[in-house]
């Protein structure tokens, strides 16, 4: 009976692929499509006239750069602080047994249990009375508040999942706590440490809410461009290419990440 | 870290409850107040209630047979259909609220295409309230399905093919077995997109109405075009206490599989 049933074409899952594959790969392609096309005048099933012509214009504009460089110059900013804060929090949390420990965890655990736009909101009003408001720093501090569960979790995760035995084993044979750490835990943790980085990167580079909050409409990113291309609608195809342009990348990037994690290691750590 | 979170935090609920006027310093609910009876706030907070309960519904309704599907399947199509589920987490929320006008919104593919085959328009969801639950579907479903399947690791082929040798149909096992199995699951997927749906701002900003509008545009609007940072951080302590139940529930639920794998 078993090898019958396997035997037996998996109807459930080819519905469900097709109807998946219908529902979230189609809008892509259609975007895809827009990207290319010169011409797609309604009734028509395809563009009528394809080529490069909208990328040369999305490259030729001086806004895009900038708003490029801006969120790149942000990304990098926040993601070095986010992990000069959280991995050695992460190490701590993981490892070392100090008071208020628990009450420290607890405190960086209940951030999760807030709406975080209401959270923005109360810092965004501080920042107002510090002068903070529309610019650069205050939205890298305000990104850096987004970055912090995902850096002190996947890493406190992966410190904890290191086998202590091989590290007792290091020092038996006479090394010193900074030897086993560098040449011992570290490699160990290294690949979840760098999916944490990853996903830090991408996420802070796409992060709007907090840009536009505070850095509207002096800091502009390249998720704010956007908007504002995808609000006036000025040529279709200059979000079009633009979502091309930026998607690529930070999907290399993060299926780059999702291979160190696996998608149980995610779901656990959300609470599953 | 604590200044950066739990500071901001005390001093909107103080600074909203405490007034400052010319007979000194007192403790007023005028804010709130305020709030609670202005029709607009309402109907904002309304609509927001109702984009999470509908979204939350749908999800639960997509993400369960998926996932369910997915613990028992093997083979290859299992895997595509698993990596198509998993796909929305790769796309930033921006990029995808282009893509949904490009497709449902006025002469989008979805017109092109009942045109081409001589079938009625439908009526666009682009700038309806349907227009955020599609958005917030499409996003939330990744993590829905792998929250869900990290709870049914929980129930065991065992378990299952013991109620089916005593005579179970599918529907008793999934009622029987399944389901009380992962419905803490299940609620730590609707705390996490309550969480996430009373602070959204893309989705509602650039696919929902002008107004009502949910209430990540309406404090953002607060706050930055009618400079009233006073209500803004009202309308944000107001989220806070909706949202504590969840909140709660969430943070229990990641200390308790802490605690678990730590053990």
């Amino acid at each position: 009976m078993r090898v019958a049933a396997r035997l037996r074409p998996d109807w459930i899952g080819l519905v469900l692929a097709v109807t998946l594959a219908v529902a979230i790969i189609g809008p892509m392609l259609v975007v895809g499509l827009w990207a290319f096309a010169e011409v797609w005048r309604y009734p028509s099933l395809l563009p009528t006239e394809w080529g490069l012509r909208y990328w040369g214009m999305t490259l030729g504009r001086a806004d895009v750069w900038t708003a490029l460089a801006t969120s790149l110059q942000l990304s990098f900013v926040v993601t070095l602080a986010s992990a000069v804060i959280c991995l050695p929090a992460a190490y701590a949390f993981a490892r070392l047994d100090f008071p208020g420990r628990n009450l420290f965890f607890l405190s960086f655990l209940s951030i999760q249990a807030f709406p975080r736009f209401g959270l923005l909101i109360t810092i965004a009003t501080i920042f107002l009375s510090l002068g903070l408001v529309g610019t650069f720093w205050g939205v890298a501090i305000i990104q850096l508040v987004n970055t912090l569960m995902f850096m002190i979790w996947i890493p406190t995760a992966a410190f904890q999942g290191v086998d202590r035995r091989l590290e007792e084993a290091a020092r038996d044979v006479g090394a010193g706590p900074v030897r086993v750490f560098w040449s011992v835990t570290l490699p160990q943790a290294l690949p979840a440490i760098v999916a944490a980085i990853m996903l830090t990167f991408v996420g802070t580079f796409y992060e709007t809410e907090g840009a536009w909050l505070i850095g509207a409409p002096h800091v502009r990113t390249m998720p704010i461009l956007m908007i504002s291309f995808i609000n006036n609608q000025l040529v279709i195809q200059l979000g079009a290419v633009l979502s091309v342009l930026l998607w690529v990348p930070s999907f290399v990037f993060l299926l780059a990440a999702r291979r160190y994690l696996g998608p149980q290691g995610l779901g656990r750590g959300l609470g599953g | 870290m604590g200044t950066l979170i739990v500071w901001p935090i005390v001093r909107a609920i103080l600074d909203t409850l405490i007034v400052t006027g010319p007979e000194g310093t007192r403790v007023s609910l005028a804010s709130y107040r305020f709030f609670f009876n202005d029709g607009y706030s309402l109907g904002n907070l309304r609509i927001t209630a109702w984009t999470t309960a509908v979204s939350v519904a749908i999800l639960m309704t997509i993400a369960l047979p998926i996932s369910i599907y997915l613990r028992f399947a093997t083979g290859r199509v299992a895997a595509v259909v698993q990596a198509l589920a998993i796909f929305p987490l790769f796309v930033p929320s921006i990029i995808l609220a282009y893509a949904f006008i490009r497709v449902l919104g006025p002469n989008g593919m979805v017109d092109i295409i009942l045109n081409s085959a001589g079938l009625p328009r439908i009526r666009s969801p682009y700038l309806t309230v349907w227009g955020p639950v599609i958005g917030f579907v499409w996003d939330n479903m990744p993590l829905s399905v792998v929250i869900l399947m990290a709870g049914l690791s929980n129930v065991t082929n065992h378990a299952v093919e013991a109620a089916r040798d005593v005579g179970a149909g599918r529907i008793a096992v999934l009622v029987h077995i399944i389901l009380p199995r992962i419905w803490p699951s299940i609620l730590v997927a609707t705390s996490f997109v309550v969480l996430g749906l009373f602070s959204a701002f893309t989705f509602p900003y650039l696919l929902g109405p002008a107004a009502p509008e949910m209430m990540g545009p309406f404090m953002l609007r607060t706050f930055g075009d009618v400079m009233d940072p006073v209500q803004a951080r009202t309308q944000a302590v107001v989220t806070f206490a909706i949202c504590a139940v969840f909140g709660w529930f969430y943070v229990r639920s990641i200390a308790r599989n802490r605690a678990r794998a730590a053990a």
